[in-house]
């Protein structure tokens, strides 16, 4: 028998990840990397991970002439027979980076800076008019706000996992449509903004309260800025920011990142030839940030 | 990090992405100041959330490649593929539609299957079409453009063309494998189904740790421009629609989002740009894009990675802007 540097190494490494996932699972922390639907793909990782660490157990200690036992050695890719190169060691090197960051860090939660770097969440105003004092006289009209209705139609019940049955869905859309005060619940986010921006003629006036992070951008008057959340399809990379202008004469006060809770009227304000929805604020307060600070897509069971 | 004599080329490329690296990482925290190491644990958390979405397709893709090593056979592989080229190609596109994949998981497939002697223009009909073209994709994109089948269709039919055209353009240019590392292995049929399931599950590992690192890279790379790059400085000339779209291409290739996700990105921008370019954004992205590239670079020749980039790349934007004549 002879004792296999290399497969020790790999040894290791999966073994590395194996708990990695598994600790994502037990402290909840994946719920801050990615959207709750993936937990299962991610639990399938793990039963993988699982196997594939038991079978690289056994190849530590290999009996001797047994190195290629089922492919030739033209087989081309790495069986961890060759010799240790300084490859090896930074591919290594580079397996093990993510494992490392990912115990050493805390997940962040996603700022301002990245919704700014995500694109404009109100309509782009050029460049070449930034100097100038009214806002909205020169502001492209170009667009709407980029993320402004991408799930407007999430509020019709989407076929496909389970965190709300169809029937609390619409009876949750319809209690939503008859009241007068909005609540934008976590669960329910997305499809309320979504509707909101969609008939926004139909909820002005009717009281809401949110809460979220302050996120400014340029061009915004000294009393506003957008309590916003960022949504999550998939994984962060995909994270779009969802929120809503707000208006409240302590503004300039709150830095961004800023977590608010907020209770105020639904007004329309024209931003750049486009018209959006502003929060006339009555009441506020600064929270902590939530322990799930990310909303998602609903997702209805439909059998 | 195959056997030594290929690891010069492979030591090449890594150094450079190590030397990019480290720029990276120095750059964003040295100054060593609060905003440095807060967007550092930005890049940090974005690296790792595109790490964990990807790593179980990974590794269903490593499972799969390996059952492909050990159970078929160069002979199972002949009697499959049409002798006709363009039936060929056909073929593997309609296959790669049925398989559902994402970009990175498919690229240890496709490096076995071309292994195992698939021609290289059917190996690359997969790869292109199994992204791009499944039903999850298709479901995602029509939520994501307002329970909306037209852009779906879209998506789907122009790249199903455009995969097919650009797989048989490379069957007309390259002629041998194009992979880095020769001759398929053969494997003794004498094996018993223990032995033969223990060797799939070791390429498996082995595969897995070939890959992942190129998808650590990747995704390395593509979080750092989330992070220190604002998507507004491409946004320069709106009005011209072929800049858009070239916007748009530029996008999905750098941003490296998993197909499955990326209908809801390239809708959020459907107010900002031509339906046309997002067209081009969700068709590019799935076939190429930032860590896909590097998984290829480990996989084929340099050389036709660049080429086969530019043909997807200059297809997908004709063929995308010949439906504005539709």
């Amino acid at each position: 028998m002879t004792f296999n540097i290399q497969h020790f190494i790999k040894t290791i490494i999966l073994g590395l990840f194996l708990w990695f996932f598994i600790d994502l699972h037990t402290s909840g922390d994946i719920l801050k990397y990615v959207n709750p639907k993936y937990e299962y793909i991610s639990k399938i990782a793990v039963g993988i991970f699982i196997l594939l660490f038991v079978i690289q157990l056994f190849r530590i200690l290999q009996p001797k002439q047994h190195t290629h036992h089922i492919c030739s050695s033209t087989c081309n890719h790495d069986h961890g027979n060759g010799h240790f190169s300084l490859a090896r060691l930074v591919s290594y090197g580079i397996i093990t980076f993510p494992i490392i960051t990912g115990f050493s860090f805390e997940p962040a939660t996603l700022n301002a800076s990245i919704a700014g770097n995500k694109g404009s969440f109100l309509p782009p105003v050029q460049q070449n008019n930034d100097e100038s004092p009214d806002l909205f006289e020169n502001a492209n009209t170009l667009a709407e706000h980029e993320n402004i209705d991408i799930y407007s139609e999430d509020y019709l019940p989407i076929e496909n996992n389970n965190y709300m049955s169809n029937k609390e869905y619409e009876e949750k859309v319809k209690s939503f449509e008859a009241s007068e005060t909005i609540h934008m619940s976590e669960d329910m986010f997305g499809t309320y903004y979504g509707a909101i921006n969609d008939n926004l003629s139909t909820y002005i006036g009717k009281t809401i309260k949110i809460s979220g992070f302050v996120y400014k951008e340029e061009g915004f008057n000294a009393n506003q800025f957008v309590v916003s959340r960022f949504m999550i399809t998939h994984c962060l990379a995909d994270a779009s920011i969802l929120g809503f202008l707000t208006e409240i004469d302590e503004a300039f006060e709150l830095a961004e990142d800023t977590w608010i809770e907020i209770e105020g009227v639904l007004d329309v304000t024209n931003y750049g030839g486009v018209e959006i929805p502003v929060i006339k604020t009555t009441e506020w307060q600064v929270i902590d940030e939530p322990s799930e600070p990310y909303v998602y897509p609903v997702l209805t069971l439909t059998s | 990090m195959q056997h030594s004599h290929h690891s010069s080329g492979n030591m090449l490329t890594m150094g450079l992405l190590i030397i990019f690296l480290i720029f990276v990482l120095i750059n964003s925290i040295l100054p060593f100041n609060e905003s440095s190491i807060s967007s550092f644990q930005q890049l940090n958390t974005i690296f790792l959330s595109i790490l964990i979405e990807a790593i179980p397709f990974v590794l269903i893709g490593v499972l799969i490649s390996g059952f492909i090593q050990i159970f078929i056979t160069e002979d199972h592989i002949r009697a499959w593929i049409p002798k006709n080229k363009a039936k060929a190609v056909f073929m593997s596109c309609v296959v790669g539609s049925l398989f559902p994949a994402c970009e990175c998981g498919i690229v240890p497939i496709v490096r076995r299957l071309i292994s195992k002697g698939v021609p290289l223009y059917a190996g690359i009909g997969f790869l292109l079409t199994g992204p791009l073209i499944n039903p999850i994709v298709i479901l995602s994109t029509y939520m994501a453009f307002g329970n909306d089948f037209r852009m779906a269709l879209m998506r789907m039919g122009i790249g199903f063309i455009a995969a097919f055209v650009i797989a048989f353009i490379i069957g007309i240019l390259f002629n041998s494998n194009q992979l880095k590392h020769k001759e398929p292995s053969t494997l003794k049929k004498e094996e018993s189904i223990f032995n033969r399931v223990k060797g799939m599950l070791h390429h498996s590992v082995d595969e897995f740790f070939d890959m992942s690192k190129y998808l650590i890279i990747g995704a390395f790379v593509a979080s750092a421009l989330q992070v220190y790059v604002s998507m507004q400085s491409f946004l320069l000339f709106e009005d011209n629609i072929f800049y858009t779209s070239f916007v748009m291409m530029g996008l999905a290739y750098f941003l490296s989002l998993c197909s499955e996700a990326d209908a809801f990105i390239g809708a959020s921008f459907r107010n900002l740009f031509p339906s046309t370019s997002i067209l081009a954004f969700l068709v590019y992205g799935p076939m190429i894009d930032l860590k896909n590239t590097i998984m290829l670079l480990s996989v084929f020749k340099a050389k036709f990675v660049f080429i086969l980039f530019i043909l997807i790349t200059s297809i997908v934007f004709i063929f995308v802007h010949l439906t504005t004549f539709i």
